[in-house]
Parts: structure tokens; sequence; C-alpha cells
């Protein structure tokens, strides 16, 4: 969270955001309509939002466990569905100041998909591979 | 399997913390990598603040002339801030390429995990690598050390701060061929 803290110390430092100061980025990220006047910062929010949620989604698909195309299709919706639902409708951020809703869609989709793919075989290795494999 | 399937994910950690520690004490630690980088952000922020307050067809000559100015200055920054890191970056590439070289022999031909999905045929090669028989859904080492690489290395840079800024990334159009900057 490195960039997190910067970005706050950053926006501090210019003194940009007058008023009431703001509480830290974990407790907005939970908090329903919060204020972020660091773009940045809402975007490393939905950086690791989305990483956790590959991980989760990983770990799911794995126990369950979930298999093929359709799984990795389930992945991208419910990925960027999650996401697009917290952005819009939970922290009901104006998506245009952030260059459209595709743009919060692909902030760490990428690396996202790979910790989800990573997490799913690992999972579904060990619970479900053929055990003569492990010979 | 599963044990050789933890076993990458651990070397794929410690490969990433290496890359990054060997970067930092070649790179992100010395003076002109700093400063040059601190001029790319300041330049970044400064030209996107510039685009905001004035939208691209409300410009005058003088006001144009001078966004391209700072383009131009900004530009070669970015060109410095590549030369400075790019030595250092051919040296770990090789040092890495060999470390590879060397996890690819002890793994050859040993199932590391089971894919849950059929991998298309062009990613095939990559999944079945030096793996016999022709079981696609065998996983090879490559394959699963590049997945491990994509999402822990770019977590660690991130985590650690040495991930290039936004600002940056979108004024310099690295990932894309025409910069939009925020609205």
């Amino acid at each position: 969270m490195a960039t997190k803290t910067k970005t706050t110390e950053k926006h501090g430092a210019n003194g940009a955001h007058k008023g009431p100061a703001l509480e830290s980025a974990w407790i907005r990220a939970f908090k329903s309509e919060s204020e972020w006047p660091d773009k940045d910062e809402f975007l490393d929010v939905v950086y690791w939002a989305r990483q956790l949620l590959g991980i989760a989604i990983g770990v799911l698909w794995g126990l369950v466990p979930l298999k093929g195309f359709v799984a990795l299709v389930l992945f991208a919706l419910v990925n960027a569905g999650i996401l697009y639902v917290y952005c819009t409708s939970f922290q009901k951020v104006d998506e245009e100041e952030y260059g459209g809703a595709w743009e919060l869609t692909k902030e760490g989709f990428m690396t996202s998909f790979a910790g989800f793919l990573v997490t799913w075989i690992i999972i579904y290795t060990g619970l479900h591979s053929d055990t003569r494999l492990g010979l | 399997m599963w044990a050789d399937t933890l076993l990458i994910v651990f070397i794929s950690v410690c490969t990433a913390l290496l890359g990054e520690g060997l970067t930092w004490l070649m790179v992100y630690r010395t003076e002109k990598y700093q400063k040059l980088k601190s001029e790319v952000e300041r330049q970044s922020k400064r030209l996107e603040k510039m685009k905001e307050a004035h939208g691209e067809s409300s410009l005058d000559k003088q006001q144009k002339k001078k966004m391209d100015r700072e383009e131009e200055r900004l530009k070669q920054n970015n060109r410095d801030l590549s030369l400075v890191k790019m030595k250092s970056m051919f040296a770990i590439g090789f040092a890495f390429t060999a470390l590879l070289s060397m996890f690819n022999n002890i793994f050859d031909g040993r199932v590391v995990a089971r894919l849950p999905f059929l991998p298309i045929s062009w990613i095939q090669g990559l999944s079945h690598r030096n793996l016999p028989g022709d079981d696609y859904y065998d996983c090879s080492f490559i394959f699963l050390y590049i997945l491990c690489t994509m999402s822990i290395r770019q977590n660690t840079q991130k985590i650690l701060g040495f991930a290039p800024s936004r600002t940056a990334t979108k004024q310099s159009g690295i990932f894309g061929t025409n910069p939009q900057p925020y609205k």
C-alpha cells in the first residue's frame, strides 16, 4: 500500500483539499459514498480490491471445483461486475471522471486474472487432481 | 505434485523479491534515477493540469507552443529514465535467464500441477512444454512460473512503491497510443 500512503502524503503536503481532514483510505474504502479528492487513491483501492477478489474467486472455484472455459468467463463477469457495482452503487463515483467505466474495469484486471489462475490451479491441484500424478 | 506447485510459488516470490532488490541496488536508490523520476512525475502532473484547464480547441498559439515544449521535455526525460534503467535491466535479465534455465532443468518433464481448464492451442505449447504424453491438462513448470510472476512481481512493485505512477504512464503513453488524462 506504499502508493496509497505516498499519494495521501502528497495530497496532504499540497493542501489541495480544504476542509475537515479525511479519514484513512482504508476506512473510506468500506464506507458508502466516500469522498475521493485524489483519484489515484481510489484507483489504488479498486486495484487492491480486485487482487483480493481474484484470489478469493480462485479459492472458491478451486474448492467447488468449477472447471473449464465457463469458470474463466464466470471469473471475468464476477470480477468486473462486483467492482463495477462497488464503484457506481456503493461509492457512487462519477465514472466519467476516471475516463469511463472501461478504465475502472481494466484497473489491475490482468494481475488479478493471473492471481486468480494461480490460486485456482493450486487449490484444484491439491484437492481434486488425480493421485497417480503425484507419483 | 502439490509440493512442486507450492515450491514454484515460493521460487516466484523469491525471484520477484530478488529482482526488485537488485533493481533497487542498481537503479532505484541512485540519485540520478530519483531526480529524473521526480522530474517526470512533476512534469506529467503539470501537463495533465494544463490539459485539464484548457480544452484542446480553446488553446491559443502561445499556450499550444508552451504545451508542446513541455511535452518534448517530458519525452526527453522519459528517454533518459529508460536509459538509466536499461543497463541494469540487461544485467538482471541475463542473471534471471540463467536462473530460469536452471529451474527448467530441475523440473524438466515433471508435471507440476493439474489445470482445471483446457488451454487454447497456442498456449498449450507453453503449458505442456517438455512434458511426456498428450494430456493437455498437465501443467509444466514454465507456465505456472509465468503466471506466478505476472501476479507476484507487479504486486510486489506496487507494495514497495516502485511501480511507475499512473499519471506518468498515461502522459508518456507507454501502454496506450493516445494517452488520455482524467477528465
